[in-house]
């Protein structure tokens, strides 16, 4: 379960780490302005282009890590101990 | 053997089974799990560690849940120490880790890795930098730090300052004095806390009671946090100041409530399980 939690918290704070450094780059209009969630830019070039996908790819890594690692997996184990428990004192 | 064991100790624990009888080099040769030849001629007596709870510490676990908790983790210690005393098994001598290289290895290995990651964020996510603060005008906002916002919070009860008819609609003392005495209060309680309750409880379940208390207090924090820029809030939210003021302290109340039925409603599975897994490790006779 804590192995479980770490794997699930290792994805959110790596993922996140480099989910956030591409929208300070991209996508922050300034300081006082819309920060990190601000529309990209019009003409990325080609190395934009690649990390703004990268920052869609992190995004739902982080999204679909933290739910399969902290709700799905631990969802899934308790169904199965549950099932098995109700199979034994049958 | 220590001396805190008493001849009422023997009488009054569970006998677990015919290991208490350790006489005999036959009973000792049965129970001895640890593989280790017969050789030492004593029975191999290992002394009660300091682990052990006394005998005050003993009579204070007297109710409840932690009662029942107590009573498992005493058993089972208890049926530990007869195993020791049955066998000769000998404790180890290492206790620990060396310092060098294996503690140092890994903390080294801790520390370049989060410096690691602060050297990424400087280099990659260069903090800004304003201008140089004109000290001839007063900017907006006014607000301390982030986590004083409880206690900015707290100078801004001037609702609650009663204005006396004693005094003919005066108040006893001014909203500012009055906010620095709430200050004082909160923290007054807060540091009374470790008075009241020592701890004993290793989970909420244990005591709701406490722990729906502490959840109250922690939502208050954050109450009391947005009551202190209760401005940006009403700027942000559809929320007034008076329904905030309202909020600040109902908020508490409900956290608390809530988190008090449902560890009294936990309870129940809590005690089942600690049963099941207990009497699935050692069926009863």
């Amino acid at each position: 379960m804590a192995d479980e939690f770490a794997k699930g918290f290792a994805i959110l704070t790596g993922g996140g780490m480099v989910w956030m450094t591409i929208s300070a780059w991209l996508t922050t209009e300034s300081f006082e302005g819309t920060q990190l969630i601000a529309r990209p830019p019009e003409d990325p070039g080609t190395y934009a282009q690649f990390a703004l996908l990268l920052r869609d790819v992190t995004t739902w890594f982080v999204i679909f890590g933290v739910f399969a690692f902290w709700i799905g997996i631990p969802v899934f184990r308790e169904l199965r101990a549950y099932l098995e428990d109700d199979a034994g004192a049958r | 053997m220590s001396g805190k064991r008493t001849d009422t100790d023997d009488s009054t624990e569970p006998r677990t089974d015919d290991i208490s009888e350790p006489e005999g080099s036959e009973a000792r040769r049965a129970v001895r799990t640890d593989g280790g030849s017969d050789t030492r001629s004593d029975g191999g007596i290992v002394p009660q560690d300091d682990q052990a709870p006394t005998w005050s510490e003993r009579k204070q676990r007297t109710q409840g849940l932690s009662r029942l908790t107590y009573e498992y983790f005493e058993r089972s210690r208890r049926e530990d120490e007869d195993l020791r005393r049955a066998s000769d098994y000998v404790e180890r001598d290492v206790l620990a880790f060396p310092t060098w290289p294996h503690e140092m290895i890994r903390n080294l290995a801790i520390t370049s890795f989060f410096i690691g990651a602060m050297f990424f964020l400087a280099a990659a996510v260069p903090p800004h930098l304003p201008g140089p603060a004109n000290a001839n005008s007063t900017p907006a906002v006014i607000l301390p730090d982030w986590y004083l916002y409880w206690s900015f919070g707290l100078l801004k009860l001037t609702p609650l300052n009663p204005e006396l008819a004693l005094l003919g609609g005066e108040k006893l003392v001014s909203d500012r004095v009055y906010g620095v005495v709430a200050n004082l209060v909160v923290v007054s309680i807060i540091a009374m806390v470790p008075f009241l309750n020592k701890g004993a409880a290793r989970r909420p379940v244990e005591e709701p009671g406490w722990a729906a208390l502490g959840v109250g207090g922690v939502v208050f924090a954050f109450t009391i946090a947005a009551l202190a820029v209760k401005n940006l809030i009403a700027a942000t939210f559809p929320i007034g100041n008076h329904e905030l003021f309202d909020v600040t302290f109902l908020l508490p109340l409900v956290a608390a409530f809530l988190a008090y039925a449902v560890l009294k409603t936990m309870r129940e599975g809590y005690m089942f399980e600690l049963n099941r897994r207990y009497f699935r490790l050692r069926p009863p006779k």
